[in-house]
């Protein structure tokens, strides 16, 4: 009886530990008769000490070898031998690798990929070797399909039997001939002890360069070199993906490259060559690059890109693991080196189509999957959305700061000093790796939703390459994963008939019969989606040459449109779901590429010669990250000030630009052609002073425009003169300082009314924060204009309400008088209302609303007659997490006790509040932080609360941030509801608005813009806005489309200006040169 | 026997014997040179594993020797008492307790402010405990006794060193690089790490009236023109190299290169590997030989805390016045320059330390404390210099100290990482600030 109740008992808790995936089975070798285990054996020679590459694992290609319908599976090992199974339907495989023959001779095996080499129609077998160190012997090998399950190793007869460091290869048609072509991925390993300048890697190097291999009728030429293709000793390759990414029928490539080397986006210059256009596309990307893939996750008809990095999700390991470089690392290594930049975290790409990235993998949610290899994107569900699959785990981790500061110390270093061999005990001391893998649902819109608890079994394996297959012919489909020191396991989807889909095999002509390189279109209930035929992808691996769709509940399709790599194509209409579709060419035509395109309606085109407006503002080297080192990001970078107005009288439109510390001021006057530079002595006088804000009026209403400019700059203290702002008058035809107020402050805004309705110009100055104690507000003022000389209003107190940034005049209660909207940093965007020149400060709407609000405008955006405020934030597309439940929060306090408070910024992750900043950053400011968490071990996955003590944090003064999303408040009549903006516009901080009527419609839009660079490197760069036209409530155009290059570089403002009869848009931006646009009134 | 009975008479028996141990008299506790030189050695241990910088590793060793020996010259006839001598130290208590045992209390204080200045205090801790074990079953009277007057002393040294401005330097600026000028220092490889200290010159001082008192001469002007000083030294730093590399790991240049290389955190990357070796500081190469010179002369406590209380300070205020130097010439290492304009492969034989080129602390810090263990043990003062053993590297004879610390110098040229100005320069001025420290400190009364 007792032994029998155990029994149910102990059934009952296996029963409740395997809680059922519910997406996927997870189906081990016992299941499927793969029996391979990819077993790693470190000796005294062979490490990863001695061997960078050491845990990368082997490769995995699927596809049908011999024509049964059931894709089988390639496994290549490292250090043991390759593995060939057939499928025999039912997750059943059987070995075949001997009769194959397909073992291998190479001492360590890299990728595997299937591909049809000798376009007889069977797949052959490519598999990359590493050769030519620490005694690894052997070459790629080919093995050529007979037909009848074996195989003959070919790769000397094609020229493939490369001996060198090679870690991938790929199929593609580059040249468009007809047969397909090769791109051999090799890796570098070169010391990482120095970055060498970037161009190490046009000097052509055989063991680690990447190779372009032409096929010329069965053999492959190394055309490389002519081709344009970079080969240096530094190019450390795993990331390799095929696209035709600007949409021009010519395969393009993206190379992912590990640590501090770039990664190359090589575009398909159509005559044989390839051209590196990283930097004219990509503003930043992942830094340690790893396995990528690419597809079309917006559905917009243009492939997107993953890039996989190694950034850990987990508080225990993240703050225990080497981050990114500093701030003024990554500056060296930019500025001095030459290299792009560079971030720690996977980047999710959205092409623009064809103008640039838009990079959000913060904002999609897919940033950190810890040591990441391989990405697949596919609809695993079935719902017509791309969802991703991320494998992941290292043996050790090298990275771990305690092994790298003291255990390894300690244990290992005289051993290798002295005999430079590896103690296996001291090897086990670097923590292990094993991190579940990651699955994500496509949630529209370019948002994943984390599926891996549920779609998957939690596993704690060290996965690398995989690929996808339908390896039950169910029609949905499954993963395997090549896995380390363990056998492969596949994933079997059981979608089945919970969802519709439909796939098609290609059946394309001669040389190429899987029709690498084919595009498809479905339509079906007005959604897109589209694929290419290329199956290298993920990481090391091929997957089953098949295009699928998902159709969730729909059952026909309307048309698929096949575009072939010949440039011709055909539409099949009126689809059957659920079904698998041999697609040959069949009443081809010509296809146009150019109707991929985006129409060319633009709104703006570059003025000639930028009016030959000639201002470049340079920002000063002040870090203030070097002074204030916990801030969360600076406010010494915020300027230029741009004012636009007639100076000289002559009815026409000048400009001021203000300078940075030390640089002067400039302004501009209009002249028939262009604008010329017209020099103030008095400008190169106060060129001590940051000028952030100026607005120009006749204050002193002599009938000349006067200017008033707010200073700043976050950088002069105390009362210093360089922080007094400046009221310049005209005398005669030169500019004038005149006494101001003693206001020790830095100014973020300067805003013109006349506001007590006596006539003259009144001013609202407000002020951000207080130099070197960042998150004290300034104080702000209003100032009342008495005869041109303004003094502190005393009907209207000067007020310390946050760190204001933005301030606009608009009549918001109806009285027809304008009150006064001011926004922030961690407070919330208020109202000044104006009763007969006297301010109530009020709340607008009814939520708690802090934000870090940088800009707004007033603006009629639901046509209700009545004025909504637009509201520009900082996005959610930074390490930055907020909301109403969960706000982030800054505690504000002396935490050494040096006189001086600090800043610490806690999110939320999993119910708990963590440190923003790594224990390496707190410590550099909070050394007694080190007496209390003696290793990093101690400190990683530390609450904010167990770091501080208690009375600490209920001393400090708490700030709160509720929302980052950038949108408006919507007027509904006189009580105010906050709508967020469309994904678009939270890429990156909105900082400026301007509106006008840009499309010549006679109604106004508003025109957004931003990005921001002024933060860590942990935040990446907030560089990916193109600006916005927001004309109502529906989601708004990006600047790509409108004919706006405001990418990669960070606007501070729009202006409008009137020229022969012309508007032009000037955009000023904080350390480039203002641009100016033709506003072309289509 | 009845059980009652048995049990009685076996309580019997402890209490007779414990009463027999508690009857014998309590023995005085005897504190030998040795036990100063392991709480020292104690000190370098936990300071390599924690990583501390060269200067504040100098500072970390001057506090506990003044602590310790405070107590002991108090006791003593022939040492004065640093009050008054050096900056803003006030004579220490007093005790009238008689079961002070002096020694001890030194003892126990160097320890305690050792440990205020450590980060890993559990690692002291544990070698405190045991001796705390052992001294308190010796003679406990004593042992409290001393504690308590110890950790009184203890306490007015922290209060002291508390005001020297390290706190307030920690959160002084990070240096900011300027790229723009070629002649400016700026990171190295493999780590790139920030300039270290840039605000060390804050430091109060022990002994110098200013962190400027000694300031060297000015580096050779920055030039690029093959015909300046400035080229010619970059050039002979590179020729050394080369010439050193060609003769191989075991020529004399490269032994003693490395021998001095007294680098505290150096990044090493080994594949997908990195990891940092640790050695000691200059500062602490010189505690070494100082700790082998007390050795040598059969030093007791009071001359041993001696020799250990001067030489430290003078290296303490030897760093001050190196880094006051360092972010004013703001100097670039050799390094950058052959990378940028001779040998973009070319890596110096140590790691290049990450702070700027002029002057060389070695330079400054070896001749201040040579002169300063000369004036205590005289000139050609022999000896076997064993203090690298622990890290791998041979024992090296010296004739004297002077001659140990135009070794150290030279070894940074053949090391890569400096030029012979900033050798030369420096070790005049370390030697003119130890001449100092001899001259006017009044400590051993002769």
């Amino acid at each position: 009886m007792n032994r029998v109740l155990l029994l149910v008992f102990g059934l009952l808790s296996l029963v409740g530990c395997q809680e059922k995936a519910v997406l996927f089975d997870s189906l081990e070798s016992e299941d499927t008769g793969l029996i391979f285990e990819n077993t790693i054996t470190e000796t005294d020679d062979l490490n990863i000490i001695d061997y960078l590459y050491f845990y990368n694992g082997g490769g995995v290609a699927v596809g049908d070898i011999n024509v049964d319908g059931l894709p089988d599976i390639f496994l290549s090992g490292n250090q043991v031998g390759n593995k060939l199974y057939l499928n025999k339907g039912n997750f059943q495989f059987e070995d075949i690798t001997e009769k194959a023959g397909v073992a291998g001779n190479s001492t360590w095996n890299t990728g595997a990929v299937m591909g049809d080499v000798n376009g007889d129609g069977l797949l052959d077998i490519y598999v990359c070797a590493v050769v030519g160190i620490l005694g690894f012997d052997g070459h790629n090998e080919l093995y050529i399909n007979n037909g009848d399950d074996t195989f003959t190793e070919s790769s000397a007869a094609y020229g493939l039997d490369h001996d060198s460091y090679s870690s991938n290869a790929t199929f593609l048609d580059y040249d468009l001939d007809g047969d397909l072509d090769i791109y051999l991925l090799n890796h570098a390993v070169h010391t990482q002890e120095s970055f060498g300048k970037v161009d190490l890697r046009y000097k052509r190097n055989y063991e680690t360069g990447d190779k372009l291999l032409r096929n010329d009728g069965g053999t492959f030429t190394d055309v490389s070199e002519e081709a344009g293709i970079y080969g240096g000793v530094n190019s450390y390759g795993l990331g390799l993906a095929v696209s035709d990414f600007n949409n021009d029928g010519w395969p393009d490539l993206y190379i992912g490259n590990d640590f501090h080397e770039d990664d190359y986006y090589y575009i398909n210059n159509q005559d044989g060559t390839f051209t590196d256009q990283m930097r004219e596309y990509f503003g930043h990307t992942s830094r340690f690059s790893m396995g990528n893939d690419v597809a079309d996750v917006n559905r917009d008809g243009w492939p997107d890109l993953i890039s996989l990095d190694m950034l850990p999700e987990d508080e225990k390991v993240l703050k225990a693991s080497e981050g990114d470089d500093n701030f003024q690392i990554l500056k060296l290594r930019t500025e001095n080196y030459g290299y792009h930049y560079q971030y720690t975290r996977n980047m999710l790409f959205l092409n623009q189509q064809g103008y640039d990235y838009t990079e959000t993998a913060p904002l999609s949610g897919v940033a950190a999957t810890d040591w990441s290899w391989s990405a697949l994107f596919a609809d695993f569900d079935q719902d017509s959305e791309q969802d991703l699959f991320i494998s992941n785990g290292i043996a050790k981790r090298p990275n771990d700061l305690d092994y790298i500061n003291f255990v390894s110390n300690e244990q290992i270093q005289k051993k290798m000093e002295s005999t430079r061999l590896m103690d296996k005990e001291a090897l086990e001391l670097m923590p292990k790796g094993n991190v579940p893998n990651y699955i994500f649902k496509g949630m529209g819109n370019a948002s994943f939703s984390d599926e891996s608890e549920r779609w998957i079994q939690r596993d704690s394996l060290i996965s690398g390459a995989s690929a996808l297959a339908d390896f039950d012919g169910d029609g949905d489909l499954d993963i395997i994963t090549h896995n380390l020191n363990r056998s492969p396991i596949i994933y079997a989807n059981k979608t089945d008939d919970k969802a519709n889909y439909l796939k098609l095999s290609l059946n394309y002509n001669g040389k190429n019969p899987f029709g690498i390189g084919t595009k498809v279109f479905s339509y079906h209930n007005g959604i897109q989606q589209y694929k290419e035929m290329y199956t290298v992808r993920g990481f090391q691996a091929s997957s089953e040459p098949i295009i699928h769709f998902g159709y969730g509940e729909t059952t026909k399709v309307d048309s698929l449109k096949i575009v072939w790599p010949n440039g011709t194509y055909q539409v099949i209409t009126n689809v059957d779901v659920n079904q698998k579709l041999d697609i040959q060419p069949e009443g081809t035509q010509p296809f146009d590429y150019n109707s991929l395109k985006p129409s060319e309606k633009t709104l703006f085109e570059k003025a000639e010669n930028n009016l030959y407006l000639d201002f470049t503002h340079e920002e000063d080297p002040y870090i203030n990250f070097h002074r204030e080192k916990l801030i969360p990001y600076q406010v010494s970078d915020r300027g230029p000030a741009t004012a636009v107005g007639d100076f000289n009288g002559d009815g026409t439109d000048d400009i001021f630009f203000g300078g940075s510390k030390f640089k002067e001021a400039q302004m501009f006057m209009q002249g028939d052609t262009a604008f010329a530079a017209s020099p103030q002595t008095i400008f190169t006088e106060n060129r001590v002073t940051e000028d952030i804000d100026a607005v120009v009026a006749d204050f002193n209403k002599d009938g000349k425009n006067d200017l008033f400019v707010g200073t700043g700059g976050g950088d002069f203290s105390g009362t210093s003169p360089a922080l007094l702002d400046a009221l310049y008058t005209q005398s005669d035809t030169t500019f004038i300082a005149s006494n101001l107020l003693e206001m020790f402050q830095n100014a973020s805004v300067v805003a013109a009314e006349d506001y007590d309705g006596d006539g003259d110009m009144d001013l609202f100055i407000g002020n951000q924060t207080l130099t070197n104690r960042f998150g004290t507000p300034g104080e702000s003022y209003f100032l009342k204009n008495e005869g041109g000389t303004f003094q502190i209003d005393p009907n209207n107190a000067p007020m310390s309400i946050g760190m204001i940034t933005d301030a606009h005049w608009v009549d918001v209660t109806g009285d027809g008088v304008k009150d006064l909207v001011v926004v922030g940093e961690w407070m919330s965007p208020t109202l000044f209302e104006n009763v007969n020149g006297t301010f109530t400060q009020k709340e607008l709407g009814a939520e708690p609303l802090n934000g870090l609000w940088q800009s707004l405008t007033s603006f009629d955006i639901d046509s209700d007659g009545d004025q909504d405020l637009l509201l520009g934030n900082w996005g959610e597309n930074s390490k930055f997490i907020a909301s109403e439940n969960s706000p982030m929060k800054m505690y504000l306090y002396d935490f050494d006790k040096n006189g001086r408070t600090e800043t610490i910024v806690a999110t939320q992750k999993n119910g708990n509040y963590y440190p923003l900043e790594d224990f390496d950053e707190l410590t550099s400011q909070l050394v007694f932080l080190k007496k209390k968490f003696p290793d990093y071990k101690s400190f990683a996955g530390q609450t904010i609360e167990n770091i501080f003590e208690k009375g600490v944090l209920s001393e400090s003064t708490l700030l709160e941030v509720h929302t980052l999303k950038s949108g408006y408040l919507k007027n509904n009549a006189g009580s105010f509801e906050f709508v967020p903006f469309d994904n678009r516009l939270q890429v990156s901080p909105i900082l400026s608005f301007c509106t006008f009527d840009f499309d010549n419609d006679n109604q106004k839009e508003v025109l957004a813009a931003g990005n921001y660079f002024g933060i860590k490197p942990y935040h990446g760069r907030l560089d990916s806005f193109s600006g916005a036209l927001i004309e109502n409530e529906n989601p708004p155009v990006l600047g790509h489309f409108l004919g706006l290059d405001l990418a990669q570089k960070s606007v501070r403002h729009l202006n409008i200006i009137e020229h022969q009869g012309n508007s032009y848009l000037l955009v000023t931006f904080n350390n480039e040169k203002a641009e100016v646009y033709l506003i072309k009134k289509p | 026997m009845p059980k009652m009975m048995m049990r009685f008479g076996s309580i019997l028996s402890v209490c007779l014997l414990l009463l027999a141990s508690c009857s014998e008299p309590p023995q005085p506790i005897t504190i030998s040179p040795d036990d100063f030189h392991n709480s020292v050695d104690k000190v370098t241990e936990v300071m390599i594993h924690d990583i501390f910088s060269p200067p504040v590793a100098s500072r970390i060793y001057a506090y506990p020797n003044v602590a310790a020996y405070e107590i002991l010259a108090s006791q003593s006839d022939d040492f004065s008492s640093l009050a008054g001598q050096i900056s803003d130290l006030e004579a220490i208590p007093k005790t009238d307790n008689p079961n002070v045992n002096y020694d001890l209390a030194a003892l126990i204080a160097h320890m305690d402010v050792s440990k205020r200045l450590i980060f890993s205090e559990a690692r002291i801790g544990a070698f405190q405990d045991s001796l705390y074990g052992i001294w308190s079953k010796t003679n406990d009277a004593e042992f409290q006794a001393s504690k308590k007057y110890g950790m009184e002393v203890a306490e007015h040294i922290a209060a002291w060193l508390d005001k020297d401005n390290y706190k307030q330097t920690r959160t002084m600026p990070k240096f900011t690089v300027q790229t723009e000028d070629p002649s400016r220092w700026q990171p190295t490889p493999p780590s790139y790490m920030d300039g270290i200290e840039p605000h060390w010159n804050k430091i109060r001082p022990f002994l110098l009236d200013s962190a400027s008192q000694f300031k060297p001469l000015p580096p050779p002007p920055f030039s690029m023109d093959k015909d300046s000083d400035f080229y010619k030294e970059l050039v002979e730093v590179y020729d050394v190299s080369q010439e050193i590399t060609k003769n191989g790991d075991d020529s004399e240049e490269i032994e003693i290169a490395q021998f001095w290389d007294c680098n505290p955190y150096v990044s090493v990357t080994r594949g997908h590997l990195m990891f940092a070796t640790k050695k000691i500081t200059p500062g602490a190469h010189w505690i070494g030989i100082a700790k082998i010179a007390t050795k040598k002369a059969d030093y007791d406590v009071m001359n041993t805390m001696y020799t250990y209380t001067h030489t430290s300070m003078a290296i303490a205020d030897a760093f001050i016045s190196c880094w006051d130097e360092k972010y004013r010439s703001n100097l670039v290492r050799p390094e950058t320059l052959i990378n940028e304009h001779m040998d973009d492969s070319w890596q110096p034989i140590l790691q290049t330390p990450p702070f700027p080129e002029y002057v060389s602390g070695h330079s400054v810090v070896s001749g201040a404390a040579s002169e300063v263990l000369t004036g205590i043990f005289g000139d050609n003062f022999s000896f076997n210099d064993n203090t690298e053993v622990p890290y791998g590297l041979p024992i090296r004879n010296f004739k004297s100290f002077r001659l140990a610390a135009a070794e150290a110098a030279v070894s940074r040229l053949y090391g890569g990482i400096h030029y012979r100005a900033a050798i030369d320069n420096g070790l005049d001025q370390g030697k003119a600030l130890g001449q100092h420290f001899v001259k006017t400190l009044e400590m051993r009364k002769n």
